[in-house]
């Protein structure tokens, strides 16, 4: 499937910003899956100084830097990319559970480098009460694509979509008391509750189709930055990601940015600036598919 | 008993004794100083420990450190031990050795960790902690910052019943303590200079000499300026930061002294912009950088890791070393060693055992020696050339009963200066100095930070409110003192309480109530006691003076840590007793003209000085103003008592007898406190001294700010021209205090009008869209 991204961030300041850096993840990131044909980001105004590199995670981050007084910041994405991630494996032929989580453990070639997202990281902490509702999905013996699968499902059940009830700031103990958030949310309590169990998960930011497929529901999390989970099956599946907030597999209805070990490492937009005053803030995300 | 059951656990083993040996014999390397503690007269070593002391409290370890503004004592929270610790040529070498291999071994570790992380994916050191590891800093890994990461290293050892040598900690992120090191050898060596008669001693110079040396050539730049980024004065380690910044010869800064700008690094000063090419990093890695690293950090740069990876600056230690010291990095370094260097690890950890009973050394107690347990910290550098060497010294802390020796430098604690014994005379001169580009000629001024230069500012206003403050309860106490009060004394009060009142010493109700009663006196000791007018003045004195210390020399230091304490002393004693209040008073005016005499005699005339002055005469201007016209606040006929209070707080009663002799009269005491170009209390001349102070730092004599100063001149003197022509000089007198309190306020605005010119731009920055506090709609 191939998609037109563009992804609008806008802020305007009461008072004049003197100076302000910048760092964006905010370019699809080229995998088997995904074929990155164009993106281009452009800052309004002009950044004195831009870098583009490969972050820790392999993401592309781009750095600006703008020096000269300004009342408005503009940074747009726009991207056509090209989406076919391959089916997932049949459930029952992955490794038990504890397999996998072993394998982290132990390390080796492979599986040492997934530790990283095993262990807790400030967003998304081995949290115990995540771990104990996880856990359910995870009977001794278990093939980890079926616990995984069956979580994702109860947690769109489970949970209540509902935009607005939570933030950023919103530590997982909470969702799991109030039952409802938005995708972030269930991001990070999937992955918290995952790394209790000792299993590598991480934290992939992108975004859904705006407009459902024919006949399909429309999807939770489209016009706006979308999040969800991507966990290692072992060294013969390796990693697939989940949208728990759908109850998906990923396939070609997301694009992905960038991967971390939760939001803090791959925030689309984030910065410094000196000045600036009381500011507003407006993003516009459109993911549309492109025919031909 | 069963054959398998375990033997008896031996008897503990006896704890190693640096001095004597087993059979109570004192060990060669320290018959040199045992010959010298035997050769001193009775309460010798008493009398160097006074003087140790005394010398450290005036060079202001003990104004500085945190714990004693917590507390409020005066103890020095560091003290210096009169017996040193002595090292032999043979047994440093093996440690110095020893220090240099961890150094070498551990930096590799670090170029792996962040590079290619095989020693991960082999398993030689566990993936799981270092990835959990607050410490592990991924924007340093990629994009990669140029190495080396590690070029300094401080490790804790201490030697066990065995008379080994363990080290219980590394310090890679910021190896603190090399400054206080040569504090405590610059102390002893002028203190106690004899003692090194008695021992041949290795220079600590040259270790230092090579640091500045490898700063420099760390840089790109030729001639490149060395910044110390330190947390400020709040942190533990500001007095270690001022103390390295004067033996490295850089510039002590704050992260809000500094901005990254087209991926450099440049300082704020008065002038604009000054590239910085080399910092010394005196802060946890993951607060330099509040865009990449820890978003919630108040001392970071934004942007200084881009100016890094660009090489635009070299950080040393780079972000991210810190992480060598995580226990699962000590624990494989062994292993490390093995596959590495191909070595074997010449000085051990503590390995499995939990704690060993460290070796005790003589320390001076208050009344004698005694054996006391202690921890060595010593230092390896990276040369220019790459090699590490180690500092041929060190810091010997003595450890309180149950104190871990892994942990950092304590708040407080007893420190060691450590004597490494020369083996020949070529190692007591140390290596020929190392050649160093020559130096471009550079004139301070301009490179005054903005911060430092708002830091004086407001120093020199403070100690001037000080001082006002003491004049007037100094001419309150002169006339309670009196006994019976006549109405003209009355009256003098009521005026001087206003005045008070005015500068915020006493309350309004204080003010208005008779003089007479009780509530005066009573009110100005309350100003005396903690917390209240006085006292809180010598906080902000001292605040300020301790984030500026860097600009004063030691002898200047240690002069006005000497009247600074000796004037608090006198406040908290005035505070529970009244008839200590004139002697406060007198203290306080001592301080401040301590630090007049010290600014006008040592401190070069830059911009350092001149922000301070400026903001004294600022202040002086705008009080002398403001009592001018609440004493000269008096009808026609009772204008005598309002002359004689303004000669008296302008401290010109003996210039006006010497003058005039004759009686007062309004036109010459009005010319002389406020026109008088020659009068260095005069309202015209703190303008006139204004005018030249902005003139120096805009560097053009027409400066606005400089006009505005111009004008409140011509105005006062207009204030006297309009006195002396008048048929009644009194009427015109006592009409003078509305157009005084004009000059007062339009002081206090060209006072911000320089705040806003000079200072302001350093404003606090903010995040946006970061973690938790992203407003970026999710779905």
């Amino acid at each position: 499937m191939r998609y037109r991204v563009v992804h609008r961030t806008a802020y305007t300041y009461g008072e004049a910003v003197d100076l302000a850096a910048h760092l964006l993840h905010l370019t699809p990131r080229p995998l088997p899956g995904q074929t990155v044909l164009a993106a281009t980001i452009t800052a309004e105004p002009e950044p004195a100084r831009s870098v583009t590199a490969e972050d820790h995670f392999g993401n592309v981050a781009t750095w600006l830097f703008h020096t000269e007084p300004h009342a408005d910041f503009v940074v747009t994405l726009e991207a056509e990319v090209e989406v076919a991630f391959p089916a997932p494996p049949e459930p029952g032929s992955t490794l038990p559970w504890e397999a996998v989580r072993d394998l982290v453990a132990a390390g080796g070639p492979e599986a040492w480098a997934q530790a990283e997202f095993a262990v807790a990281s400030p967003m998304a902490p081995r949290d115990g009460q995540a771990g104990r509702y996880v856990r359910d999905s995870f009977p001794p013996g278990r093939p980890i694509l079926a616990g995984l699968l069956e979580l994702t499902a109860r947690i769109r059940r489970d949970f209540a979509f509902r935009p607005g009830t939570t933030t950023l700031a919103t530590p997982i103990a909470q969702v799991m008391q109030t039952r409802a958030g938005v995708c972030q949310d269930f991001a990070h309590l999937m992955i918290g509750g995952l790394r209790a169990l000792g299993l590598p998960a991480r934290y992939v930011s992108g975004y859904i189709r705006t407009r459902p497929k024919p006949g399909a529901e429309r999807r939770r999390g489209a016009d706006q930055s979308h999040a969800w989970v991507g966990v290692w099956l072992g060294p013969d599946h390796g990693w697939v990601d989940l949208d728990p907030t759908n109850d998906l597999v990923v396939r070609d209805e997301h694009v992905v940015l960038a991967w971390g070990r939760d939001y803090a490492d791959v925030s689309p937009v984030r910065g410094i600036i000196l000045g600036g005053g009381r500011h507003s803030l407006a993003v516009s995300v459109d993911l549309e598919p492109v025919t031909g | 008993m069963p054959p398998d059951s375990p033997a008896p656990a031996p008897p503990a083993p006896a704890i190693w004794d640096e001095m004597v040996d087993g059979q109570g014999r004192v060990r060669p390397a320290w018959r040199g100083v045992a010959a010298l503690l035997a050769s001193l007269p009775e309460g010798g070593l008493a009398a160097r420990a006074v003087r140790l002391d005394r010398a450290l409290a005036e060079d202001g370890v003990a104004a500085l450190l945190p714990s004693e503004r917590a507390s409020g004592t005066v103890e020095p929270p560091w003290r210096c031990d009169p017996v040193p610790l002595v090292l032999g040529a043979a047994e440093f070498a093996r440690l110095a050795a020893g220090v240099a291999q961890r150094a070498r071994l551990i930096a590799a570790v670090l170029e792996d960790l962040y590079g290619a992380q095989r020693l991960l994916a082999r398993g030689l050191i566990a993936p799981g902690p270092v990835f959990a590891d607050p410490a592990f800093l991924r924007p340093c890994r990629a994009p990669p910052l140029p190495g080396p990461h590690l070029t300094m290293l401080a490790c804790d050892l201490v030697r066990g019943p065995d008379g080994a040598w363990r080290v219980v900690a590394d310090r890679p992120g910021v190896p603190e303590g090399a400054g206080l090191a040569r504090e405590n050898r610059r102390l002893l060596a002028s203190l106690a200079p004899e003692a090194f008669r008695f021992a041949r001693v290795r220079e600590l110079r040259p270790f230092f000499e090579a640091w500045a040396d490898a700063l420099q050539r760390a840089a790109v730049a030729a001639n490149p300026r060395i910044a110390l980024l330190t947390a400020g004065t709040a942190h533990e380690a500001w007095f270690e930061h001022v103390l390295l910044a004067r033996d490295l010869g850089c510039v002590l800064v704050e992260g809000a002294d500094l901005t990254a700008r087209d991926g450099r690094v440049f300082l704020k000063t008065l002038k604009g912009l000054m590239p910085i090419d080399v910092i010394l990093r005196g802060v946890e890695g993951r607060l330099v950088d509040p865009l990449e690293l820890a978003p919630d950090s108040l001392i970071g740069v934004a942007g200084l890791l881009d100016a890094a990876r660009s090489g635009g600056v070299r950080i040393l230690n780079a972000p991210g070393t810190d992480l060598a010291a995580a226990p699962a990095i000590a624990a494989a370094l062994p292993k490390l060693a093995e596959h590495l260097l191909g070595e074997a690890l010449a000085l051990p950890g503590l390995g499995s055992a939990a704690a060993i009973a460290p070796s005790v050394t003589p320390t001076f107690d208050g009344t004698g020696l005694v054996p006391r347990p202690f921890a060595l910290r010593l230092f390896a550098l990276r040369d220019a050339g790459g090699a590490w060497r180690v500092m041929p010294g060190g810091l010997a802390r003595v450890l309180e009963a149950g104190a871990d020796p892994a942990r950092g430098l304590a708040e407080r604690g007893v420190a060691k200066d450590v004597w490494v014994l020369a083996e020949d005379e070529a190692d007591l001169i140390g290596p020929p100095a190392l050649a160093a580009p020559p130096l471009a000629i550079r004139r301070a001024s301009a490179e005054l930070p903005s911060r430092v230069a708002d830091d004086l500012y407001w120093l020199g206003r403070y100690v001037e409110r000080l001082e006002n403050a003491a004049r007037l309860i100094r001419a309150v106490l002169i006339r309670l003192g009196r006994g019976s009060l006549l109405p003209r004394d009355l009256a003098e009060l009521r005026a001087l309480a206003a005045c008070l009142a005015e500068a915020g010493v006493i309350a309004a109700e204080v003010a208005a109530a008779p003089p007479d009663g009780a509530l005066l006196p009573r009110a100005l000791l309350a100003a005396c006691r903690p917390h209240h007018a006085l006292p809180d003045l010598f906080e902000r004195i001292g605040r300020l003076a301790r984030a500026v210390r860097d600009r004063f020399t030691a002898d200047m230091w240690a002069t006005l840590a000497h009247l600074s304490g000796e004037a608090r002393g006198a406040l908290d004693r005035a505070g529970r007793d009244a008839e200590m209040l004139a002697e406060a008073t007198a203290a306080a005016l001592r301080f401040s003209a301590g630090l007049a005499g010290i600014a006008a005699e040592n401190m070069v005339r830059g911009g350092g000085w001149m922000f301070l002055d400026l903001g004294r005469r600022i202040e002086r201007a705008a009080n002398t103003a403001r009592d001018l016209a609440r004493v000269l606040d008096l009808p026609p006929a009772r204008i005598d008592s309002g002359l004689v209070l303004a000669l008296e707080l302008c401290d010109s009663v003996i210039t006006y007898r010497s003058r005039y002799l004759a009686a007062l009269q309004p036109a010459p005491v009005l010319d002389l406190v406020l026109a008088d170009p020659t009068n260095p209390r005069a309202i015209a001349f703190q303008f006139a001294q204004i005018v030249e102070r902005l003139s120096e730092v805009q560097g053009l004599p027409e400066g606005d700010l400089a006009q505005a100063s111009r004008g409140l001149r011509a105005e006062v003197e207009a204030m006297v021209e309009r006195v002396a022509a008048s048929a009644e000089p009194a009427v015109e007198a006592v009409l003078l205090p509305k157009a005084l309190r004009g000059i007062a306020e339009r002081t206090g605005a060209l006072s911000d009008a320089i705040a806003r010119r000079y200072f302001s731009h350093v404003p606090a920055s903010r995040r946006v869209g970061f973690g938790a506090e992203s407003e970026e709609p999710m779905g």
